[in-house]
C-alpha cells in the first residue's frame, strides 16, 4: 500500500510499534475510512495529485499516514482550506476529511458554501455520532436518547434532533454526488469503498462536490466493545441515518481558473487605464490661495458631489500639484448626506480633511447651512439657486454665487450634468485651476461614453458663463 | 503504482494488530480468531491466523482498519520494489519584471493596495465584504479575471482566512481585504498561519468600535495586530501607510517580507485612508512569483511538505515555539522602519501613523513656522516597532506627543519598546487621543504642542 508511509515518521517520530500503526482506539472507523482513501487514491493513480485536508478531531492526525501533500486545517474550516488548495493548484486532487462535530457543527457555513460554490473536492464525513478526541461530548448527530459527557441524562429534544449531513449537502446544486455508506459489516465496507473511490473518481471530472458520510463506530465513547458499537450503528444509527446513495448528477461543470498571468503588457493593459497624463511644468495656484487650497462639495446622493470632488483632484494631479480627495457619506445606499473634501497642495497634501473650505460648493440647503459658516475669509461659496430658492445671508469676506445648476442641467435635457455646471462655475469663479484641465479631465471620465461628451463640455461652459453674467451684471 | 488483487492471502504483523476483531467476524472461513497471548511490545492480544483454510477472499484485510496488520501477502516474483520517496523540491525564485507607467494613477487608498498587491504578484483574493473596506474588495474582482487570477467571496472571515490559509501553504501570494469586526474573526486563522508558517497579506481598513460601532475610521485594531494576532506566542509584520502611494507601496512590501519570514503581514491603515483618492506612482517592476520549495501544491515534489501547527509533544511544541521566537527575533531586528520629519533638533516629538500622521504632519510644518522645534516621528511598522530609529530622537527630546484615534494603543506600542529597549522614559509621554471614527485635527495638535514649546524653546534661547 504504497499511498501509507512505508513508516509513520511523523507518529512519535516513527518509534517502535507506532512507525506501523496509527494512533486511533481498537474498532475506530477513521481507520477504515482511511484505508479505503488510500486504496482509492492508489487505484486512480493520483498520488502525487493529492492533497489531503486534514481535519481537527480525531482525525487530525491524518497527516501521519497520507504519503501525500498534506495541510492541517482548524476546527470546521477544512474545506475552506481545500478551497484556498484547490484554487491554487486546480489540477491537484483535494480530499478534505471531517469528523461530525467538525462538519457538522463548527464547521457548518464552510461544508455548505463549498458545496453551493461546486468546487470539486472530495469530502469524507466520518459521523460517529460523538466529539471523539474532545472525550466523547454530544454531537450535531448524536442521536436521540444517546447519553454523552455535555447529555449526562441522554440527548433530548432540547438539544435538537440529530442532523441529516448528506440529505443537505445533496440538496444544493453545487454537489454532485452525496452517498452515505457504513463499515459493519462486509457487504457494508464493499460499498464504502466503492464510494469513496467513486467519490474521488468524480473530483477527476472536474464538475462539483462529492460527498461520502461514513456512520462509523466509536467504541471508546460508545463504551462498547468493537464488535457491540457495529451493531449499534447498524440497529440505531442507520434508522435516523438511512445509508443509500442521495444524490448522483451527471451534471456540472467546474469553470477552473486558467494558470495565473504575469505578463507585463497584459499589467500595463489592466492598470494603464488608472493612470492620468501630467503636467510637467511647475504648477502654481493663484497667489491669493497661497500653497494649499481646499474644497468642500457637498449635497445629497446623487447630486454629483463626489463625481465633481474627483474631476477636482485629477484636474490637479494633471497640472502637477499633489490632491486628495475624501468621501463621507450617509448611511443610505441611496439618498441621504453626501460629502466630499478635497485638498490641493503645491508639494504635499498635509492635511486631507477640509474643516475649513477655500471653497464650498453647495448642491442644497441643509449642506448651504452646515458648512456655509466653516468657509474661509476670501473664499467661495456656489450654491445651487435652483435648488436653495432663499439667498443666503451675505458675508462680506466671501463670495456668495448662485448658479441654477439643475436648472441648467435640465434644459441641457441631462439631470445629472448639474454637477458639471457647478464646475464650470467654480472654475470661472476662483481660477484654482485652468479651464482646459477640467476640460481634460472630463474627456478623460468619459472615454467609454463618448456620446455624453458634448453636454457635459456644454454643462461646464454653461456654469462658467452664469459667473461671467454675475460679475458683469450689476445685482 | 502496482495493482494489488484483493485475492491475496493475509499477511499477519501482530504487532501492529489491535485485537478489534473486525477481521475474525469478517472472515466466513474462521481463519482468525481471538488471540490468548499478550504481545510484548503492545500489551494487546492481537488475533490469530490460521491460514491453512483461507479462500484468498480478502476480506479480513478489507475489515482491518489498520494499514501494516494485515496487509496483502507477498506473492513470490510478484513483489512490489516501494518507489523512492521524492526528492525535496527546490525554490524556483521570483522573476522581476520591467513595468512600464511613467504617469501617476488616481486612485483611493484600497485601490492602490489592491493595485500594490497585484504588481506584488498576488493572483489569488478571499473575503468577505465589509465596509470600508469593500472597495479594494471590489477592484480585485474586477481586475483579477482580466490577468487570470481568482477571487473569491467567501461566507464569512473565518472562511477567509482559511482560504488564504490553503492557498498560501500552497505558496501562492494570497490577500484579502477587510475591517476591524473581520479582523476579530481572522485572528484563529492567522494564529494558525503563524504556526504553519503560511504567509499571506490583510489589509485591515480599521474603523469605529467597539463591537459594531461605525465605519469611520478609528486606529483601535493597534492592539489586536501587534499584540494579540491570535492565540498563542503570535507575531505578523504590521505596517502602516499614511497615503494612498505608501498603501500601494507598503502593500507591496507586505507581499515580499510575509513570504520572506514565511509569516502573515497586515497592511493597518483607517478608513480614512482608505477611501482617501491621490497621487500614487508606480514602481518600475512587477512579480512573476516562484513556487516556493516548501509549498503543498499536490505534485510529487512537493509530496512531503506539511502545513500544520500542531505537534503534541511539550518538547517539540516548545522546539517550534523557539524557532518562530528566533524568526521574530530576526524580523525584529532587520525590518524596522520608521519615516522621520525634521527630528534631528526637535524638542517635540510627535508620533502618529496611518491618517493622523498626515495632519501631525502638517502640524510640524506649522509650529516649524512658528518657531516651536517640533519633529515628527512615524512608524512605518507598528510590529516591529522601529525602536532604532527612535532612540536617538527620543535621547534629545524633551516631550513625546502621542497622536491618535484610539485609546493609547500606539502609545502602549511606543512605551513598550521603549521599556524593551531599556530605554529611560522621556520627561512626559503625552497625548492627543480621539475614538468613534474623528480624528485629531492639525489645529488640535497645534493647541496642545505649542504653548510649553515655545516658551521652553524662547527661554533655552535666552539661556
Amino acid at each position: 500500500m504504497s499511498v501509507f508511509y512505508e513508516r509513520f515518521e511523523r507518529h512519535a517520530h516513527g518509534e517502535g510499534v507506532k512507525g506501523r500503526s496509527t494512533h486511533y482506539c481498537a474498532g475506530c472507523g477513521h481507520g477504515l475510512a482511511h484505508k479505503y482513501l488510500a486504496e482509492a487514491i492508489d487505484d486512480l493513480g493520483v498520488q502525487d495529485r493529492t492533497i489531503a485536508i486534514s481535519p481537527v478531531g480525531c482525525a487530525v492526525f491524518l497527516y501521519y499516514y497520507f504519503d501525500v501533500g498534506n495541510t492541517q486545517a482548524s476546527h470546521g474550516r477544512a474545506p475552506a482550506v481545500a478551497i484556498g488548495h484547490k484554487m491554487a493548484n486546480p489540477d491537484s486532487v483535494i480530499v478534505s476529511y471531517q469528523g461530525d462535530g467538525d462538519l457538522a457543527a463548527i464547521g457548518l457555513a464552510e461544508i455548505i458554501q463549498a458545496a453551493q460554490l461546486g468546487v470539486p473536492i472530495t469530502v469524507v464525513f466520518v459521523n460517529n455520532a460523538v466529539y471523539g478526541m474532545t472525550g466523547g461530548q454530544l454531537a450535531p448527530t448524536t442521536p436521540l436518547g444517546h447519553a454523552t459527557a455535555t447529555s449526562p441524562a441522554g440527548r433530548d429534544l432540547s438539544m435538537g434532533a440529530p442532523l441529516k449531513m448528506t440529505e443537505m449537502i445533496a440538496a444544493i446544486d453545487g454537489c454532485v454526488y452525496a452517498e452515505r455508506v457504513a463499515l459493519f459489516d462486509n457487504k457494508e465496507r464493499i460499498t464504502a469503498k466503492r464510494a469513496i473511490r467513486k467519490a474521488l473518481a468524480l473530483q477527476l471530472e472536474n464538475r462539483g462536490l462529492s460527498f461520502v458520510e461514513v456512520l462509523s463506530e466509536c467504541p471508546t465513547h460508545l463504551k462498547m466493545s468493537p464488535r457491540e458499537s457495529q451493531r449499534w450503528v447498524r440497529e440505531t444509527m442507520v434508522r435516523i441515518f438511512p445509508l443509500g446513495v442521495k444524490k448522483d448528477v451527471k451534471s456540472g461543470r467546474w469553470p477552473a481558473p486558467p494558470p495565473p498571468n504575469f505578463d507585463s503588457a497584459r499589467m500595463v493593459e489592466v492598470i494603464g487605464g488608472f493612470a492620468d497624463h501630467v503636467e510637467s511644468r511647475d504648477a502654481k495656484l493663484p497667489s491669493e490661495l497661497g500653497d494649499e487650497v481646499g474644497l468642500k462639495f457637498a449635497g445629497s446622493g446623487g447630486d454629483g458631489a463626489q463625481t465633481a470632488a474627483m474631476l477636482v483632484t485629477r484636474a490637479a494631479i494633471h497640472e502637477g500639484f499633489d490632491a486628495t480627495h475624501i468621501p463621507s457619506y450617509g448611511p443610505e445606499s441611496r439618498g441621504g448626506t453626501s460629502y466630499a473634501d478635497v485638498r490641493i497642495a503645491v508639494d504635499e497634501v498635509l492635511s486631507p480633511a477640509v474643516t475649513a473650505p477655500n471653497v464650498l460648493v453647495a448642491f442644497n440647503a441643509p449642506s448651504l447651512a452646515k458648512f456655509g459658516p466653516h468657509v474661509l475669509p476670501g473664499g467661495t461659496i456656489i450654491y445651487d439657486s435652483s435648488v436653495i430658492t432663499e439667498r443666503p445671508q451675505q458675508r462680506d469676506e466671501v463670495n456668495c454665487i448662485g448658479v441654477p445648476c439643475a436648472e441648467i442641467a435640465a434644459g441641457l435635457g441631462k439631470a445629472v450634468v448639474k454637477n458639471i455646471v457647478a464646475l464650470g462655475a467654480l472654475q470661472a469663479a476662483t481660477r484654482v485651476l485652468p479651464e482646459k484641465v477640467f476640460i481634460d479631465v472630463i474627456r478623460l471620465a468619459l472615454k467609454s461614453k463618448p456620446k455624453l461628451l458634448p453636454i457635459n463640455e456644454e454643462a461646464f461652459r454653461r456654469g462658467a458663463e452664469m459667473v461671467a453674467n454675475a460679475r458683469t451684471s450689476p445685482s | 503504482m502496482a495493482k494489488k488483487s484483493l485475492k491475496a492471502k493475509p499477511l499477519l504483523s501482530p504487532q501492529y494488530c489491535k485485537a478489534c476483531g473486525l477481521c475474525v467476524e469478517a472472515c466466513a472461513q474462521g481463519c482468525l480468531v481471538m488471540g490468548e497471548a499478550i504481545h510484548p511490545e503492545t500489551g494487546l492480544r492481537p488475533v490469530v491466523l490460521d491460514i491453512e483454510r483461507c479462500t484468498a477472499c480478502g476480506l479480513c484485510i478489507s475489515a482491518c482498519p489498520e494499514p501494516y496488520a494485515l496487509a496483502p501477502l507477498p506473492v513470490e516474483g510478484e513483489t512490489e520494489i516501494p518507489a523512492p520517496p521524492p526528492k525535496a523540491a527546490l525554490t524556483t525564485p521570483d522573476t522581476r519584471l520591467p513595468l512600464a507607467i511613467e504617469d501617476p494613477l488616481v486612485i483611493r487608498g484600497t485601490y492602490a493596495s489592491a493595485i500594490g498587491a497585484l504588481l506584488a504578484g498576488c493572483r489569488n483574493f478571499f473575503g468577505y465584504p465589509i465596509t470600508p473596506s469593500t472597495e479594494g474588495a471590489e477592484l480585485m474582482a474586477l481586475l483579477l479575471p482580466k490577468l487570470d487570477g481568482v477571487f473569491v467571496q467567501a461566507v464569512s472571515e473565518l472562511a477567509t482566512i482559511n482560504m488564504m490559509y490553503g492557498c498560501g501553504g500552497a505558496g501562492r501570494r494570497a490577500m484579502t481585504f477587510t475591517s476591524s469586526p473581520g479582523m476579530s474573526l481572522m485572528l484563529e486563522g492567522l494564529s494558525y498561519m503563524i504556526g504553519a508558517e503560511i504567509p499571506g497579506v490583510v489589509v485591515d481598513v480599521m474603523r469605529g468600535g467597539p463591537g459594531l460601532g461605525n465605519i469611520a475610521p478609528e486606529q483601535s485594531d493597534i492592539k489586536l495586530v501587534c499584540r494579540s494576532l491570535g492565540h498563542g506566542n503570535t507575531h505578523g509584520i504590521v505596517l502602516a501607510p499614511s497615503t494612498p502611494q505608501e498603501m500601494l507601496d507598503l502593500t507591496f512590501d507586505a507581499f515580499e517580507l510575509s513570504f520572506r519570514y514565511r509569516i502573515p503581514a497586515v497592511v493597518l491603515c483607517d478608513g480614512y485612508l482608505g477611501q482617501m483618492t491621490g497621487r500614487v506612482v508606480l514602481p518600475k517592476t512587477m512579480v512573476r512569483p516562484g513556487v516556493p520549495g516548501w509549498a503543498v501544491t499536490g505534485d510529487r515534489e512537493h509530496r512531503r511538505n506539511l502545513m500544520c501547527s500542531i505537534e503534541l509533544s511539550e518538547r517539540d511544541l516548545e522546539e517550534h515555539n523557539r524557532r518562530l521566537i528566533e524568526k521574530y527575533k530576526r524580523i525584529e531586528k532587520s525590518e524596522q522602519r520608521a519615516d522621520l520629519f525634521h527630528c534631528d533638533d526637535a524638542e517635540v516629538i510627535l508620533v502618529a501613523c496611518n491618517t493622523p500622521a498626515r495632519m501631525a504632519k502638517g502640524a510640524v510644518r506649522e509650529l516649524r513656522q512658528r518657531g516651536a522645534k517640533v519633529g515628527l516621528f512615524r512608524p512605518l511598522t507598528l510590529w516591529p516597532f522601529p525602536i532604532q530609529a527612535l532612540e536617538p530622537v527620543v535621547a534629545r527630546a524633551r516631550r513625546i506627543v502621542v497622536v491618535e484615534a484610539s485609546d493609547g494603543q500606539l502609545e502602549d506600542e511606543l512605551r513598550l519598546a521603549l521599556s524593551h529597549a531599556g530605554m529611560r522614559l522621556p520627561a512626559r509621554i503625552e497625548s492627543l487621543r480621539h475614538y468613534g471614527g474623528v480624528l485629531p485635527q492639525l489645529h488640535e495638535i497645534v493647541d496642545v504642542v505649542l504653548p510649553d514649546a515655545l516658551s521652553a524653546g524662547a527661554s533655552r534661547g535666552r539661556a
